[in-house]
């Protein structure tokens, strides 16, 4: 009995000896992991975290400004420091009306097509519409409204009963315009060239539609966006949590 | 006496299978319980060996070296003194010691028995 107790004890602190060990093992020896990146890749990688570093330092940037103003407003009118935040919060959630240099895009049916006498489209389809937003957004693009629909980062464009809907409003029949204004005139004539030189004319020709880009104007009005902007998913951090990054 | 060995490959086993990593700041804790433990072990089979085994020692002796050393090792860290080096000298030269007599016992039986045939 003293014997077989003592084999168990031996047994069992061994057991959990070679435990140890393997757990040790298992921590020491990670798997190498190798950086298979060549020099273009690298450098790639390199120009991204360039890109977010100065986003991040321009962003802090800003937000010691508005550190600074309130602290400078704090004394003599708080209430006109939150009114200028609701405003600029605002401006950026697309609720103000926008006047800035931009250009104008007329989406319309092919001329030629209606000489023939042909079925003619009469509308854009969801999937071309969102494929030019995108470009648009990669140029650059601040503010953008379809058919007198202000574009902001909430909104759906979908097909409902054949029709395309932007945020539930119908597109009216072509010809329609989409309209698009950026901070500077300078980043207008470059949007103008790059949507010159840009595939979506082609991309609107495949179905049938002629996408005309217009001369840069500098003075450019965009409407607010007209409808109540629903949050429903987002919540305040609170300061414990997420995470520092 | 194969069971320590057994317990060992067993344990080793169910270590590797279970696949559980500690955090790489712990693992200097985890390295000096490792040593303080075998030298248990082989404490242990040398008492067997000398007829002066006691459970309670044995079990005893296993939990307090563990904690003991890993107390040390955290104590040299927040003293900026590498403390842990002392439970490494210890517990390395009394492992020595005892896998030395362990060696002589089983010499010694050895040839007892080659003597006796």
């Amino acid at each position: 009995m003293d014997k077989h107790k003592k084999n168990i004890s031996f047994i069992a602190i061994s057991a959990v000896i070679g435990f140890m060990i393997a757990i040790q093992f298992q921590t020491v020896k990670k798997p190498v992991e190798r950086d298979t990146r060549d020099l273009w890749q690298l450098r790639e990688a390199v120009l991204q975290e360039k890109e977010l570093q100065s986003e991040l330092l321009s962003e802090i940037r800003s937000i010691e400004e508005k550190l600074l103003a309130y602290e400078s407003k704090q004394k003599r009118s708080k209430e006109q420091a939150l009114l200028d935040t609701i405003q600029e919060l605002k401006i950026e959630a697309g609720m103000t009306k926008v006047t800035a240099p931009g250009l104008i895009l007329r989406i319309e049916p092919i001329l030629e097509e209606i000489q023939v006498g042909a079925e003619i489209s009469t509308s854009v389809s969801p999937e071309l519409l969102k494929r030019l937003l995108n470009e648009l957004n990669m140029y650059n693009a601040k503010y953008v409204s379809v058919d007198g629909q202000r574009i902001i980062n909430t909104t759906v464009i979908r097909d409902i009963n054949n029709e395309t809907k932007i945020d539930g409003h119908a597109l009216s029949r072509l010809p329609i315009e989409v309209i698009v204004a950026v901070d500077h005139i300078d980043t207008a004539e470059k949007l103008y060239n790059q949507m010159k030189a840009s595939k979506a004319t082609e991309e609107f020709f495949i179905e049938n539609l002629k996408l005309t880009v217009s001369e840069p104007n500098p003075e450019i009005s965009i409407p607010a966006y007209d409808n109540p902007i629903r949050i429903r998913y987002l919540e305040s951090l609170k300061a414990n949590e997420g995470g520092n990054t | 006496m194969w069971l320590p060995l057994l317990g060992l490959i067993v344990g080793i086993f169910l270590g590797l299978l279970t696949d559980i990593r500690i955090p790489e700041e712990y693992s200097n804790y985890l390295s000096i319980a490792v040593l303080a433990a075998l030298d248990t072990l082989f404490g242990g089979i040398r008492a067997h060996m000398q007829n002066i085994y006691d459970e309670k020692v044995f079990v005893s002796g296993f939990f307090f070296n563990i904690l003991l050393a890993a107390s040390l090792a955290f104590l040299g860290v927040h003293l900026g003194v590498d403390l842990y080096l002392a439970a490494v000298f210890a517990f390395g030269v009394r492992l020595f010691q005892n896998i030395a007599v362990i060696r002589r016992i089983l010499l010694t039986k050895w040839s007892t028995n080659k003597n006796k045939n």
